[in-house]
């Protein structure tokens, strides 16, 4: 009896583990998995004959405008990884090598972007950058003139992008500055590290996975993103969100939104293995 | 000449003070230990030394020459840590290299030392694996040779065992001592492990709450505690307290004399300094505990409080007994913690023992 006991726990408390996952995992399937899964079979499908055809993405990639538009919403999304890894790194880095008020309040100014919504971001932006927004009225103001708005040009997708990928990627390298022991940095000084010294051979290699989970993180948010872009960007070209949008409600396509939908899915899905890849590698390594 | 000066060092962290006057001096191939409890500034001491905190008050001198301005990197000091501190993303081998590639080495030179450092700490062949891929005791003997390979002035360990178990702890002092002594390394070593000290110090340094409590060779600071503090803090000490007034103290019918402060007294003997069948106190064994190599006895004395006492193995003893047994040797402390000279005598029998004052 008493040999038995453990083992009915154990026998007991499978099927309720399985029975917790197991509604969320329905209802991803149903929601998730199935219609993208038919979305992607769809795309495959020649809509007169239903046999396989790539005739979809002919269409996307032949297109001048769409090929365009998914550059670039490449080239847009790889700026902001760009900006945002060069903003938030010195932040970071700052944040964790010092300590007292400063760098807290620093701090909760970097993160506060987190609790506004995005369209919120949007607005405050064209309030602030926008034409005869606050910017310009404080440099004309002290005499500098010529100033050019970044409203509805891919600058300002990009700053407003910016501006709302701030907290995650300043989070995710905090963490992981955090877990560099500061015996770490102590011993690279004891052995005659300088600053440059530590920062290339010590802290950087030791914050390489939080960094790569950042960068993908950041092109995922980027890449996919509507509001800022529709709100701040140009009307041509498109970031892929827009665009897809529009394909869909005004061009009334949306076997051509699903084509931009899956191919947008493919990068995303690319950036999705190196994070994946790192998620994995730093679990290895276990320190 | 002293190879490391430290001349009335203090350090104040906002308010509470960490260290207060600390004056020793190292000499060329010692090995010091700093020794007290948790918290009594050892660490603090010798971050002082290696640069990663500055002195509120107080020099630090390396060949004479004073370093306080310099930071950690410029110093001649090489530090290990009580956490190995190996950097995780680099191989042993290039943990130890990263010091040398600093310097300019050449690639050959680099790499020959770092062969020659691993055969010193019985790693050869280790070169390749990850920081996390070696046992406790291994990365340790990492660390230790990616300081020794830079050839310091002035080697520096914090508790760089107490992570590890008690039989490797053993090996590891062991193995820090022969290379210690085969390099002539200067070394500053902290522990509140009184046997490491012990067994690795050339001298000791005892700490208490900032200050230095007693600097000498493990055998004058076991034999001759000179505070109270040192006396219960290093080895098996029975303290006994009493009164003292007119320069005497009464002790379990005998008479303690000397130069003795009215007020409190407290009287230390080692229990392997009283001698059992020797005439002086009675008392009675109530406890005999077998440690292999001796046996410790708890016996009450008559008129007085319950001592341990030291007992060779072969002597038929049991618990219930009654013996005969004098100190063959004892410290007094007044109440100002200070050790003064003593003696005791029991009735017409002639008395023993001073120490020291
Ligand atoms: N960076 C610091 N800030 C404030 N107090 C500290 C700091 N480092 C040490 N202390 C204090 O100084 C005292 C001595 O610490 P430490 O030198 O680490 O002691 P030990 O190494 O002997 O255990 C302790 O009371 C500790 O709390
Ligand atoms: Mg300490």
């Amino acid at each position: 009896m008493a040999l038995a006991a453990p083992i009915l726990v154990e026998a007991r408390r499978f099927p309720v583990g399985l029975l917790l996952v197991a509604a969320p995992m329905l209802l991803l399937v149903v929601f998730v998995l199935v219609p993208a899964a038919s979305a992607i079979v769809s795309t495959l499908t020649d809509p007169r004959s239903g046999g396989p055809s790539l005739a979809n993405y002919r269409t996307l990639l032949g297109d001048p405008l769409s090929r365009g538009n998914l550059f670039f919403t490449l080239g847009s999304t790889l700026a902001v990884c760009g900006l945002l890894l060069a903003v938030c790194l010195p932040v970071a880095l700052y944040l964790r090598f010092s300590s007292g008020r400063l760098p807290a309040f620093v701090q909760s100014v970097a993160v506060f972007p987190l609790f506004v919504p995005g369209i919120i971001v949007a607005y405050a932006l064209i309030r602030f950058l926008g034409p005869n927004g606050s910017l310009q009225t404080v440099l004309d103001a002290i005499g500098i003139h010529g100033f050019r708005s970044p409203y509805l040009t891919p600058a300002g997708t990009v700053i407003g992008l910016v501006w709302e990928g701030i907290p995650l990627t300043l989070l995710i390298l905090l963490s992981g500055l955090a877990q560099i022991p500061n015996a770490a940095i102590e011993a690279a000084r004891d052995v005659g590290a300088g600053r440059l010294a530590i920062l290339t051979g010590i802290i950087l290699p030791l914050i390489a996975n939080s960094v790569t989970v950042a960068f993908s993180l950041a092109f995922l948010g980027a890449f996919g993103a509507f509001t800022i872009p529709y709100l701040m960007g140009p009307a041509s070209p498109e970031m892929m969100g827009v665009f897809m949008q529009r394909t869909f409600s005004e061009l009334r396509d949306p076997a051509q939104a699903q084509t931009q939908a899956v191919m947008s899915f493919l990068f995303c899905a690319a950036v999705g293995v190196i994070y994946v890849r790192s998620v994995i590698r730093s679990r290895r390594r276990g320190s | 000449m002293s190879k490391l000066v430290i001349d009335r060092l203090s350090k104040r962290f906002s308010g509470t003070v960490a260290v207060a006057d600390v004056s020793v001096a190292v000499g060329d191939g010692e090995l010091l230990c700093l020794l007290g409890p948790s918290g009594c500034g050892k660490s603090t001491v010798l971050r002082m030394v290696a640069g990663f905190e500055n002195p509120s008050e107080g020099r630090v001198l390396i060949d004479g020459e004073d370093v306080v301005a310099l930071p950690p990197e410029r110093r001649p000091t090489g530090m290990v840590f009580q956490s190995h501190a190996l950097w995780s993303h680099m191989t042993v081998a290039q943990n130890i290299a990263f010091g040398l590639r600093l310097r300019g080495l050449a690639r050959a030179e680099v790499k020959a030392r770092v062969g020659s450092v691993l055969e010193l700490v019985g790693l050869a062949g280790y070169e390749a694996r990850y920081p996390a891929q070696l046992s406790g005791g291994q990365q340790q003997r990492v660390a230790i040779a990616r300081c020794v390979v830079l050839e310091p002035k002035i080697l520096l360990m914090d508790e760089p065992f107490s992570a590890l178990d008690a039989h490797l702890r053993v090996r590891l002092r062991e193995e820090v001592r022969a290379i210690q002594q085969r390099l002539g390394l200067t070394t500053m070593f902290v522990t509140h492990d009184q046997d490491e000290a012990l067994t690795l110090a050339d001298r000791i340094v005892v700490m208490r709450s900032g200050a230095v409590e007693q600097v000498g060779t493990p055998g004058e600071i076991y034999a001759a505690p000179a505070t109270r503090f040192v006396a219960s803090f290093i080895g098996t000490m029975n303290l006994i307290e009493t009164e003292a007034s007119g320069g005497s103290a009464g002790l379990a019918g005998a008479r303690v004399g000397g130069d003795l402060p009215d007020g409190p007294l407290t009287i230390a003997v080692r229990p392997e300094d009283i001698a059992l069948g020797e005439p002086g106190w009675t008392g009675r064994i109530e406890r005999v505990l077998d440690l292999g190599a001796f046996r410790m006895l708890d016996v009450a004395l008559d008129g007085g409080p319950t001592v341990k006492v030291q007992a060779a193995k072969g002597v038929p003893l049991r618990a219930g007994e009654t013996v005969p047994l004098r100190p063959l040797g004892l410290v007094a402390y007044g109440g100002d913690g200070r050790a003064r000279r003593a003696s005791i005598e029991f009735g017409n029998l002639t008395n023993v023992v001073s120490i020291h004052g």
